[in-house]
C-alpha cells in the first residue's frame, strides 16, 4: 500500500492525541487496547504532566514482548524528574467494569471500537462513560463514508472490524450516549482528503468527550481508584522522582555537598569572592561553609522553595554535619597522601602449614624424553 | 593500564538499532540487494541484525544449519559482537600431555568457594530450534515479532524469537508448522515454523539461549545494563562532593565449565557522574580559561564513555565538533531537520544551551549487510551524563580513598552480596517464570571446590638463602642485612635538586649511604647539582652534566608533576642513555620512613644499573621466559605500544627488553617478532648457545582477542624462531595471563571467610574444557578480595607436566625487582607492562639500544 498520508494516518491519531494532552495537562490516562504501547510510548516522552499512564488490552503476548520497554533509563535516576510518573499495563477486557478504572482523567479509545461486535459496543459504553467515567475520552474509528477513497479497497479496511461506521453513525451513537451518561461531544478527525472538495471528512473520525459539568454526578465524583479486581496487572513501574520524599532529600543532599565542596575549595585556594552570604571560616583543620552560601545556588533553591524548608531539610540529616549554632557546614579538610607505613608488627599467622621448598629438584630430569643435547649452535647472521 | 584502555570496549552502543541521530540516512534503508544468507545458527546473536527476513529456508539450506553446526562462530559475523567469552577455541586438544589431566599435583589441599552456581537442567533436556519464514517477507524485525507473539496458542507461553530463528522448550507435533496471522494493516501472512535442530544442554547456541535468557531475569530485577555489566539503580551510593554516583551491580555470563554449566557472577561497580558533559565543560572553561578549552576538553573527554538521556546507549566520546551546535541539520530520511527539532519532536526534549559544540562518536557498529557504515554520531552535551572516571580523577587520592571506600569488598561482604543476588532470582516469582518453563534452576548456593596451597619459595640471594612468611607473601623484612646477588658500584653519579629541597636531597644521600652498605653496594658521594623548578632549567642540567661515563642520575622533583618525569626519562632514555631514579620530594619528608624509601631506592638502583637481587630456584636448565605486554595510547592517535622481555640466564635475574611503537590497526606482533629474535640473539650472547625451552607468556590480551593469538600470533612466534635455523626447535610454551576476569575464590579460615592465601592454585571444576588453563592466586592483598590471575596455555610443545607448568608459573611471580614479595604475574609480564607503560605514558618514543639489558624501566 502505497502511503496515502504523511506522515501516517497512525502518526496522526497518536499525534492528535498528544497535542490534547499537552493542551488539558490530564494527570492520569488510560490507553484502550493499548496492543504494543505505542501510544503509551510517546505520552511517556510527550505528556507533560502526565503522572499516571495506564494501558489495557487483552491480548497480554503482544505487550508482554514489549513493557520492557518502559523500565526507567539510567538517566531518569541519574536526573530524577520533578513530578511522578507510574506507568502500569493491564490484561482485560473493555467490556469488563474493573475498580482500577476509576478516576482518569483522559481515557483513549483509538480504533479500538470497530473491533468489537455491535453488542460489545453496548457493554463497552456502559463501562467506559457509565462505570469508569473519566473527565475526558477521545475515540477513534474509520469513516466508511472516506472508503470509496481508498484505492482497492473492498469490504472492510480490517478483516477484523466488525463494523465500519459513517459519520452519521458514529455521531448518532456518540450523542446518544452523551444524552446517557451526561458527556458533551466534538468532532473531528485526521486524514483529509486530498481533493478537499471531496465531501467525505476524515479517513479516520474522532470524537472527543468532555463530562458535562452541569451534569455531574455526585456518586460518580466519589469513586476512587482501586485495585483491579478482574483485569490483571501485568507491568508496574514508577518512575524515580523528587516527588519521592527519600529521593529529593538525596538529590539534595548531593546537591548541598557538591555546593560546598566547591565553595571550600575556591575558599581555601583563595579564589572566593566576597559576596552577601557570610565567608567560609575554618574549625580545626575543617572548613564551615555558611548555609546562606550554599543557599545562594539555584538548584538549591529550586529543590527546596524556601530558605526554612531548606536549613529544616538538613537538621536531621546524617550526611550533612552542621555547625552546633546551625549556621554552617562543616567539610572535612582533605587528606594528604600518605606512603604506607611499614607496619612493623611480627605477628605470625596461627598454624601455618605452608614450608619452602628445601629439596632441590630438576624438571628437565623428571621429563620421560629429555633431549637437551644436539642443540645446533647459534649463526650470527 | 589505564582505565581509558579498559573502558574502550564498553563504549559499544547497544540496544535496539534506531539511528543514532546524525548518522548517514543511507544506512536507515534497508539494501534491497542485499544476499539472503541461508539461516545459519549463529544468527541467534546479532539480534539487531538480520533485518531482513531470510527466504523460505531449502532443504538444503536446512540440512546446511545442521551440518554447518560446529563452524559457526560468533566472531565471524561481522565483528558486530564479538565473543567476548572466547569459547570455542579449542586449544587443549592439540596438546597430548594435557588431554586426559590438566590437573598439578603439589602443595596442600584447600576448600575454596567460588563465585559460580551451577545451572540444572533436567535429565535429557532438550532445545528446540526452529527457523521462522514469513511469506510475504515482512521487513520489519518487530512486525515479525509481534506476529509470532500473536501465535500463543499453537506455540505456548514460553519462547524466545529474534526475528528468524524460535527457541521453544517442547517439540511442536509437526516438523513443519504452517500458520496464519494478518498485520494490522490487514495484510494476511503465512508463517511457517520449522524444526532445525534439538540442542543440547551445553551446545555453543544453547549457552547463548541462557543467557538471552538470563538478561530477562536481570531485566525482571530491575538492573540497568550499561556496557556488558547490569547495575542496581534504586540504591546508588553517592560521593557529592566530587559529584559521583555509584551503582552496585553485577557482571555475569553463562558458559560451560570443566565440570558443568555455570554462572559466574561478580561484583561490579559503575561510577557515574551527577553531571552532563556541558556542565562539565563549563566548570573546565571556567578552570582553564577560553583559550586553553579546547585543548584541555578533547584531553579530558576524548575516551570517555557517556549514557545518554533518552536511551539507554553508550556512546564513547571520539572527538569534538567545535563547528556543530544544536542547530546544525542532518539528514532524516529525506528532511534536513535541526538536532534542536529533533531530540523536541522525538523526545520532547527542549535544548537551552544552544551554543555548545556537540560530540563526536564514531559507532563502531555497521549498518545493515551491504549498506556503507553509518557515519559518526553526534551527541549534545546537555543530554549526556559522564561515566567513569577521567585520568585527573583517577590521580585524586582523595576522589579515590572515598572511592574505594565504598567499592573495596572484604571477601566476607562480597560473598554476602553474591549469595543475595542468587537468593533474589530465586525468591522472584517473576524471574522464576522465565526459567522454570524451560526446565531450567540456578543452585541456591556457592560452587565449593578443592584448590591447592603450592609451598613457599626459598628466596637466593648468593649463597644465602631465606624464607618469607607465605601469607604476607613479603620479604622486605626478611631481606634485611643480606648482600644482593651483585651490586653495580656507584663511582660516577648525579643526584639533581631545587633549592627547596636541597636538604631532603642530602638526608637521601646520607640514607642512601647507611643502607647500601649492608646490601654490598659500594657508592660513592655523589655529584649534587641544583637546578631551577623549571623544566628547560631541568633539561639543561642533564644534559651538561650526564655523560657516556655517568653510572646513575638521581633527580628529586618538586612535585609529582608528569611533565618533568617525562623530560628526564626522555633524555635519559633515549637520547643520552643512563639509568636514572627519579624521586618526588615528599616522598622524603617523613624522617621516620626515610630508610624504607631509601633502601628501595638503592635496590632499584642497582637493578637498574645491571645488578641483581634475588633469585629462586628454576628447575629447568637452558630456559627463556619471555613476557609480552601492550599499552594503548587512546589519546595519541590510538598508537599500541608492544613490549617484550625476555631472561637473560639461569636464575632469571638478568633481562632483555624490547619496546616497540605502531599505529592502529597493525598487529602488536608483527614488530614484536623482531624483538623476539634480538632476545634470542641476546640469549646466545649471554650463553653462548641458543635455549632449548622458551615459554612466552602473553599479557595484555582483550576478551575476544584470544582466537588471533592462537591462529596469528602463535605463527609469528615460531616463525621468529625458525628464522634462527632450520634444525634449531627449542621446546615453546605460549601462555595467554589475564589479570582481569571475573572469577574469584574465597577459603574459609579460622570459622571466616577470608582470602586464598598465596600460592594458592586452582585447576578443576571453575576452568574450560576446552583449554589448558589454571588460576593462581600469587599476591597478597592486604584490604579487599583477592582477584586471582588466569593462565591459559594455548600452545605447548614442552611436555611439560601441568604441575610444573603451574610450579613454574608461580616461581616467576617472585622475580619483580620492584617489589620484595609475590606479584601478580609472573615478573616479565610486570617488566613488559611497566617499560610499555613508561614508554606509552612518557617517552613516546622508542629506547636507546643500549639500555636493552638493562631495566631501566623500573
Amino acid at each position: 500500500m502505497c502511503p496515502l498520508f504523511s506522515p501516517p494516518l497512525f502518526m496522526q491519531r497518536y499525534q492528535f492525541v498528544v497535542d490534547f494532552v499537552q493542551k488539558h495537562e490530564p494527570k492520569k490516562v488510560l490507553d484502550l487496547g493499548c496492543a504494543e504501547c505505542s501510544l503509551l510510548r510517546k505520552l511517556k516522552f510527550h505528556g507533560n504532566g502526565v503522572e499516571l499512564l495506564v494501558g489495557l488490552d487483552k491480548d497480554s503476548s503482544v505487550m508482554r514482548t514489549r513493557m520492557h520497554s518502559f523500565a526507567p533509563l539510567s538517566s531518569d535516576y541519574l536526573q530524577p524528574r520533578s513530578g511522578p510518573l507510574t506507568i502500569e499495563l493491564y490484561q482485560g477486557s473493555v467490556t469488563q467494569p474493573d475498580p482500577s478504572t476509576h478516576c482518569f482523567d483522559l481515557v483513549t479509545c483509538i480504533e479500538l471500537i470497530e473491533h468489537l461486535h455491535l453488542e460489545e459496543v453496548e457493554r463497552f459504553t456502559e463501562v467506559l462513560f457509565g462505570f469508569m467515567a473519566p473527565s475526558n475520552v477521545i475515540v477513534s474509528t474509520p469513516n466508511a463514508d472516506y472508503n470509496p477513497l481508498l484505492p482497492g479497497l473492498v469490504g472492510f479496511r480490517h478483516h477484523d472490524h466488525k463494523f465500519e461506521w459513517s459519520r452519521k453513525e458514529f455521531q448518532l451513537w456518540a450523542l446518544r450516549l452523551c444524552d446517557l451518561f451526561g458527556y458533551i461531544v466534538s468532532f473531528t478527525g485526521v486524514g483529509s482528503p486530498a481533493d478537499s472538495h471531496t465531501n467525505v471528512g476524515f479517513c479516520s473520525q474522532i470524537a472527543v468527550f468532555n463530562r458535562d459539568p452541569s451534569r455531574q454526578d455526585s456518586a460518580l465524583q466519589c469513586r476512587s481508584r482501586e485495585e483491579p479486581t478482574v483485569y490483571r496487572l501485568l507491568y508496574s513501574v514508577v518512575y524515580p522522582s523528587l516527588s519521592d520524599n527519600n529521593i529529593l532529600q538525596r538529590t539534595l543532599v548531593n546537591e548541598v555537598l557538591c555546593r560546598a565542596e566547591l565553595i571550600k575549595r575556591s575558599w581555601l585556594s583563595g579564589e572566593w569572592v566576597a559576596k552577601t552570604a557570610p565567608e567560609p571560616f575554618m574549625q580545626g583543620s575543617s572548613v564551615c561553609v555558611s548555609l546562606l552560601d550554599v543557599w545562594a545556588c539555584p538548584r538549591v533553591r529550586s529543590l527546596c522553595g524556601t530558605l526554612r524548608r531548606f536549613t529544616e531539610a538538613l537538621m536531621g540529616e546524617l550526611r550533612v554535619e552542621l555547625t552546633p549554632a546551625r549556621q554552617a557546614i562543616i567539610m572535612p579538610a582533605d587528606e594528604e597522601e600518605e606512603e604506607e607505613v611499614e607496619e612493623d608488627e611480627d605477628a605470625e599467622a596461627a598454624g601455618t602449614k605452608w614450608t619452602a621448598t628445601t629439596a632441590t629438584e630438576d624438571w628437565d630430569a623428571e621429563m620421560p624424553h629429555n633431549s637437551n643435547s644436539n642443540l645446533p649452535d647459534f649463526h650470527d647472521a | 593500564m589505564t582505565g581509558r584502555a579498559r573502558s574502550r570496549s564498553r563504549g559499544r552502543a547497544r540496544g535496539q538499532d534506531t539511528i543514532a541521530p546524525g548518522a548517514s540516512a543511507a544506512a536507515a534503508a534497508p539494501d534491497p540487494l542485499r544476499h539472503v544468507m541461508p539461516p545459519s545458527e549463529g544468527q541467534l546473536v546479532g539480534r539487531g541484525r538480520q533485518k531482513t527476513a531470510p527466504p523460505p529456508a531449502t532443504m538444503e539450506a536446512v540440512a546446511q544449519i545442521s551440518a554447518g553446526f560446529q563452524q559457526v562462530k560468533i566472531g565471524e559475523r561481522g565483528g558486530r559482537r564479538r565473543d567476548f567469552h572466547d569459547s570455542e577455541v579449542f586449544t587443549r586438544q592439540q596438546m597430548e600431555h594435557v588431554k586426559d589431566s590438566k590437573s598439578g599435583s603439589s602443595g596442600s589441599p584447600i576448600d575454596l568457594r567460588a563465585n559460580f552456581v551451577r545451572l540444572m537442567s533436567r535429565p535429557e533436556w532438550v532445545l528446540y530450534q526452529y527457523h521462522v519464514d514469513f511469506n510475504p517477507n515482512m521487513e520489519s524485525r518487530r512486525l515479525r515479532m509481534a506476529l509470532v507473539h500473536q501465535q500463543e496458542e499453537t506455540l505456548g507461553p514460553s519462547r524466545s524469537f529474534d526475528g528468524s530463528i524460535l527457541f521453544l522448550p517442547h517439540r511442536l507435533p509437526n516438523t513443519e508448522t504452517v500458520l496464519c496471522a494478518e498485520t494490522r494493516q490487514g495484510e494476511k501472512v503465512q508463517i511457517k515454523i520449522t524444526l532445525t535442530n534439538e540442542l543440547l544442554p551445553s551446545s555453543p547456541v544453547t549457552l547463548q539461549f541462557y543467557n538471552i535468557i538470563f538478561r530477562r531475569i536481570l531485566r525482571i530485577l530491575n538492573m540497568q545494563q550499561i556496557g556488558r555489566h547490569h547495575y542496581n539503580p534504586d540504591d546508588p551510593l553517592n560521593i557529592p562532593q566530587h559529584r559521583l554516583t555509584i551503582w552496585p551491580g553485577f557482571q555475569t555470563n553463562i558458559l560451560q565449565y570443566e565440570s558443568s554449566i555455570m554462572l559466574c557472577m561478580d561484583v561490579s561497580h559503575k561510577v557515574l557522574r551527577n553531571e552532563t558533559v556541558l556542565d562539565f565543560m563549563m566548570g573546565l572553561r571556567r578552570q582553564c580559561g577560553d583559550h586553553n578549552f579546547a585543548e584541555a576538553c578533547a584531553k579530558e573527554l576524548v575516551g570517555l564513555i557517556v549514557l545518554t538521556k533518552y536511551n539507554n546507549k553508550t556512546y564513547r566520546i571520539d572527538d569534538i565538533a567545535w563547528d556543530h551546535t544544536p542547530n546544525n541539520t542532518f539528514k532524516r530520511g529525506d528532511t534536513e531537520i535541526s538536532f534542536r527539532q529533533y531530540y523536541k519532536t522525538q523526545y520532547n526534549l527542549d535544548i537551552v544551551d544552544g551554543n555548545q559544540v556537540l560530540l563526536i562518536s564514531r559507532v563502531k557498529k555497521r549498518g545493515p549487510a551491504g549498506a556503507p557504515p553509518p557515519g559518526p554520531a553526534l551527541l549534545i552535551p546537555e543530554f549526556c551524563f559522564l561515566t567513569g572516571l577521567t585520568d585527573k580523577m583517577r590521580n585524586d587520592f582523595n576522589i579515590m580513598k572515598d572511592l574505594s571506600t565504598h567499592t573495596r569488598l572484604t571477601p566476607d561482604q562480597r560473598e554476602s552480596r553474591l549469595n543475595s543476588f542468587v537468593g533474589k532470582i530465586q525468591k522472584s516469582s517473576q524471574a522464576q517464570n522465565e526459567l522454570t518453563p524451560w526446565g531450567l534452576s540456578f543452585e541456591d548456593k556457592l560452587l565449593s571446590l578443592k584448590g591447592r596451597v603450592l609451598p613457599a619459595e626459598r628466596i637466593v640471594q648468593g649463597s644465602r638463602t631465606f624464607e618469607y612468611a607465605p601469607w604476607a607473601a613479603d620479604w622486605s623484612k626478611e631481606m634485611r642485612g643480606v648482600p644482593l646477588i651483585s651490586c653495580m658500584p656507584m663511582d660516577n653519579w648525579l643526584m639533581l635538586f631545587t633549592r627547596r629541597n636541597a636538604d631532603v636531597a642530602q638526608s637521601l644521600l646520607q640514607t642512601l649511604n647507611r643502607v647500601a652498605g649492608p646490601m654490598g653496594m659500594r657508592m660513592a658521594r655523589a655529584t649534587m647539582i641544583e637546578y631551577e623548578d623549571r623544566q628547560d632549567s631541568l633539561l639543561r642540567a642533564l644534559q651538561q652534566n650526564v655523560a657516556p661515563g655517568t653510572q646513575m642520575v638521581v633527580v628529586v622533583l618538586a612535585s609529582n608533576r608528569k611533565d618533568k618525569y617525562d623530560c628526564v626519562k626522555k633524555q635519559l632514555c633515549v637520547e643520552c642513555p643512563t639509568p636514572s631514579q627519579c624521586v618526588v620530594a615528599r616522598t622524603l619528608s617523613r624522617p621516620q620512613a626515610l630508610m624504607t624509601v631509601a633502601t628501595k631506592i638503592a635496590l632499584q638502583m642497582n637493578c637498574k644499573m645491571g645488578g641483581e637481587l634475588w633469585s629462586v630456584d628454576i628447575p629447568l636448565k637452558q630456559l627463556m621466559v619471555v613476557g609480552i605486554d601492550c599499552y594503548h595510547d587512546t589519546l595519541a592517535g590510538k598508537r599500541s605500544i608492544g613490549a617484550l622481555v625476555a631472561s637473560l640466564n639461569q636464575s632469571m635475574s638478568r633481562w632483555f627488553s624490547k619496546c616497540v611503537l605502531q599505529n592502529r590497526g597493525q598487529e602488536i606482533i608483527d614488530s614484536l617478532k623482531e624483538a623476539l629474535h634480538a632476545a634470542l640473539k641476546a640469549w646466545y650472547k649471554h650463553n653462548g648457545c641458543l635455549p632449548s625451552r622458551i615459554i612466552v607468556y602473553r599479557d595484555g590480551v582483550g576478551d575476544g582477542m584470544l582466537q588471533t593469538v592462537v591462529n596469528y600470533e602463535l605463527a609469528q612466534i615460531m616463525e621468529s624462531i625458525k628464522a634462527l635455523g632450520q634444525d634449531y626447535a627449542p621446546k615453546l610454551t605460549v601462555v595467554v595471563v589475564k589479570k582481569r576476569i571475573c572469577s574469584r575464590f574465597f577459603a574459609r579460615m579460622d570459622g571466616k571467610l577470608a582470602n586464598p592465601p598465596p600460592g594458592t592454585v586452582i585447576d578443576t571444576d571453575v576452568t574450560r574444557p576446552e583449554w589448558y588453563d589454571f588460576f593462581i592466586v600469587s599476591q597478597a592483598v592486604r584490604m579487599g578480595s583477592v582477584s586471582p590471575t588466569h593462565y591459559n596455555v594455548v600452545y605447548d610443545s614442552s611436555g611439560l607436566k601441568p604441575d610444573h607448568m603451574q610450579r613454574l608459573t608461580y616461581k616467576l611471580c617472585h622475580l619483580y625487582y620492584n617489589w620484595q614479595g609475590v606479584v601478580r604475574v609472573p615478573a616479565p609480564c610486570q617488566y613488559a607492562h611497566k617499560l610499555a607503560f613508561l614508554v606509552g605514558q612518557s617517552i613516546h618514543r622508542e629506547p636507546n639500544h643500549n639500555l636493552d639489558d638493562f631495566l631501566y624501566y623500573l
